[in-house]
């Protein structure tokens, strides 16, 4: 074994003992190692406007490995170039229609149609924004021209940046009217 | 009790936060000198001072080299050199100090050689140089020749493979070079002050075949760097262990080669091929050209298997990447550091460019005319070959399987609860200090960063993996975004070289071989390694303050028997 104490010492580095108060202590290796995206995915949340998607529950998964010869795939300004890959579960299919899935932008002024949902109630899609909200709707067919959606919206979930909005960067330090955009009161 | 405690003093932190001239009167402080000689660290206006840490500074005591000495006294640092060596050459390196002049500071600084960087060293394949090392500054030193499968004895890790470099003494390195491509060298003591303080050069390692890359009208070293400033300077480093333990000491002001303001030049249609070295000690880098045509061809130990165009070129610390880049349109094209930044205290992304370098293309036509090569990507088949024999180990299950985490102790309680509240949501990557005060008020001494061992619970210099030469080692890293701060971590793994096989299950379609991979926040990596070279060696995360912070182990690979 390699004189790690004296390498330690060497590099200058100081040796903590173990357990002291005050010590927060790192994730537990009980956890093991995961494969896939789990951390940046996020969960979809039914509107309730549809009949049988009372208990409707969707998940987007979000890797931002997917294409690059680097660890990360970014886009030209930097931003995350996202794979997504929704799933719903717990709901009845609509008889009329087509589940179709849209990425937006918090402030909904940019859209992008990513794919309708297969039979598996499953799409795929990219982005390259960093916020992103994931909406799905009923649309009454299958246009991939379709610009903006027409339909209801069926379910809908903001991606886990979206929790930099927290009350450490909400209200006191925002200079905007939060409210004005539909976050707290 | 204490939870209610926390809470109350969570909300004096948000009261006290959201005082508009609160904020504003404590940022007057930068550049004054706080206690113990410190100054506090550059903090942008709109980013408010968390109450209690106002007047906090390290609980080490800062660094500055030469302290007390007039710069004058020193020779000024000149641009590095080329020094082209055959086999069996010398050449002798000094470490000293010198005299910089960074955005119009003049500071003491240290140098190879009196240059900046150090030499570049250009050298053909499979040939061995002896470096003869003199140490001229008050800290001790090593030098590791950093990806190059070099003999054991000459890593340059103290403690391990060679006592540290005392002043005034020497020691000479006999460095075999194996693998063409690009290198660097830096010391392996307190890498998060020498080599910030100038520290590093690059190791060409020319190939035998005229054709092992393709045409290109010539080649520019890009070595990537940033520092730390202030309007007296740089900042003071941690004396008895680094500042800025959470995040990695990021720079400011952004160099190419120890310049802020690199300028080149290129004709219309000129094809330059960039050997890019990230040698900051935290920051990653995404270097766009542009709008120009680029093409990644090499990494860390190998060109790709296939050449692939890209839209810009993402670098952690340690990383080197070759790029061949095509300047069609006449004009000034900036090449830059173009990322999305985080305010925390706000909750947004904004786009950051940082200018690394300014290329002034004129309107006159390159000759020759190598559009139709640039336009080609190749396939290096050499490389397949190579690779195919480790095929029938990428899919069988890990050998080791590593977690990524920290443990903090003793930190400002503001710091840990403005942490704990505001980490719901980690990026990927950190492409900025978006919590400069936080993160220069930790130090190593508070916080441990830990590389742990999941089928043995050890961590760190805890771990004892033994190998042989000639095994092929799967190792998954898992770096949890469930720790009190996580972040992406560069691995390098020492005298050996990898395979990045996967992330997050993804499997990698186009191979190179490396040394040190960036492993995102919340990702797993699995890399397989060629266990090639004996010795003792050392796997870590070269985020220097991260390194010094504890994130390494060791492992031994044994030679055959004879």
């Amino acid at each position: 074994m390699i004189p790690f104490l004296a390498l330690f010492a060497a590099l200058g580095a100081s040796v903590l003992s173990e357990a002291e108060a005050g010590t927060i202590l790192p994730y537990s290796s009980a956890a093991a190692c995961t494969d896939g995206p789990a951390y940046y995915a996020f969960e979809l949340v039914s509107t309730k406007n549809i009949p049988g998607t009372g208990l409707a529950t969707g998940t987007v998964e979000a890797s931002v490995t997917a294409a690059s010869p680097f660890s990360v795939h970014l886009s030209a300004d930097g931003s995350y170039a996202y794979e997504l890959h929704v799933t719903l579960d717990r709901m009845r299919v609509p008889g009329e229609g087509q589940l179709v899935a849209w990425v937006t932008t918090p402030d909904i002024d940019q859209i992008v149609r990513m794919s309708a949902l297969d039979e598996h109630l499953q799409a795929t899609g990219q982005v390259d924004w960093n916020k992103y909200i994931v909406v799905i709707t009923l649309e009454p067919s299958d246009d991939p021209g379709q610009e903006i959606w027409t339909g209801p919206i069926v379910m809908r979930g903001m991606s886990r940046s979206g929790m930099m909005h927290t009350m450490v960067g909400h209200g006191a330090l925002q200079q905007e009217n939060c409210a004005a955009f539909g976050y707290g009161n | 009790m204490i939870s209610l405690y926390r809470t109350g003093t969570l909300l004096a932190v948000l009261a006290l936060v959201a005082l508009p001239g609160a904020s504003s009167a404590q940022h007057e402080m930068h550049g004054m000198t706080m206690g113990g000689g410190w100054r506090m660290v550059p903090m942008d206006m709109s980013m408010p001072m968390l109450p209690g840490i106002d007047g906090a500074v390290p609980v080490v005591g800062p660094f500055m080299p030469g302290m007390g000495m007039d710069p004058a006294m020193l020779p000024e640092a000149r641009p590095s050199e080329v020094v082209q060596l055959a086999d069996m050459d010398t050449l002798d390196i000094s470490v000293s100090m010198v005299r910089r002049t960074i955005s119009g500071q003049e500071m003491i600084m240290f140098g190879y050689n009196g240059q900046y960087p150090g030499p570049l060293i250009q050298v053909p394949k499979d040939a061995t140089i002896m470096v003869r090392v003199t140490n001229e500054i008050q800290m001790p030193t090593t030098i590791h020749w950093h990806g190059v499968r070099i003999d054991n004895r000459f890593d340059g890790v103290p403690g391990v493979t060679q006592d540290p470099i005392e002043r005034g003494e020497s020691f000479t390195y006999e460095v075999n070079v194996p693998d063409a491509g690009m290198y660097w060298y830096h010391p392996h003591v307190r890498e998060d002050v020498q080599q910030d303080l100038g520290l590093f050069g690059n190791l060409l390692v020319t190939s035998p075949d005229p054709d092992y890359y393709g045409p290109a009208h010539r080649e520019e070293v890009f070595v990537l760097d940033d520092i730390l400033m202030d309007e007296q300077g740089a900042l003071p480093w941690g004396d008895e262990s680094p500042t800025h333990a959470l995040m990695g000491r990021f720079g400011n002001v952004m160099m190419v080669n120890g310049e802020t303001d690199y300028r080149l030049h290129a004709k219309r249609g000129e094809v330059v091929r960039f050997y890019l070295t990230n040698v900051a000690n935290s920051r990653t880098f995404n270097v766009t050209f542009g709008g120009a045509k680029v093409k990644v061809v090499a990494s860390d130990v190998s060109r790709f298997e296939r050449e692939q165009w890209v839209g810009s070129v993402v670098i952690a610390p340690a990383e080197r990447y070759v790029v061949d880049v095509r300047f069609d349109r006449p004009g000034e094209i900036l090449i830059a550091n173009t990322v999305q930044a985080i305010n925390h205290f706000r909750g947004e992304f904004y786009p950051q460019v940082d200018t690394l370098s300014i290329v002034t293309v004129s309107d006159e036509a390159a000759e020759p005319d190598v559009s139709a090569a640039f336009d080609t990507l190749r396939e290096h088949d050499d490389v397949v070959a190579d690779i195919e024999a480790f095929r029938p180990h990428f899919g069988r299950n890990p050998d080791h399987e590593l977690v990524t985490t920290v443990k903090v102790q003793g930190l400002h309680q503001s710091i840990v609860l403005s942490m704990e509240a505001d980490t719901l949501y980690v990026p990927p990557m950190e492409w900025n200090d978006a919590m400069p005060m936080m993160n220069w008020l930790s130090t190593a001494e508070e916080v441990t960063w830990i590389l742990e061992d999941v089928a043995t619970g050890a961590q760190n210099g805890d771990i004892d993996w033994e190998f042989k030469v000639g095994d092929v080692v799967k190792i998954r890293v898992h770096n949890t975004p469930d720790s009190f701060h996580p972040m992406n971590h560069p691995i390098h793994v020492h005298g050996q070289r990898f395979l990045v096989l996967s992330i997050d299950g993804v499997e990698n379609q186009n191979l190179v071989w490396k040394d040190t991979a960036i492993v995102p926040v919340g990702s797993t990596m699995d890399m397989l390694v060629e266990m090639s070279n004996p010795g003792e060696w050392m796997i870590h995360c070269h985020i220097a303050e991260h390194l010094h912070a504890g994130m390494m182990f060791g492992f031994t690979v044994t030679p055959p028997a004879p």
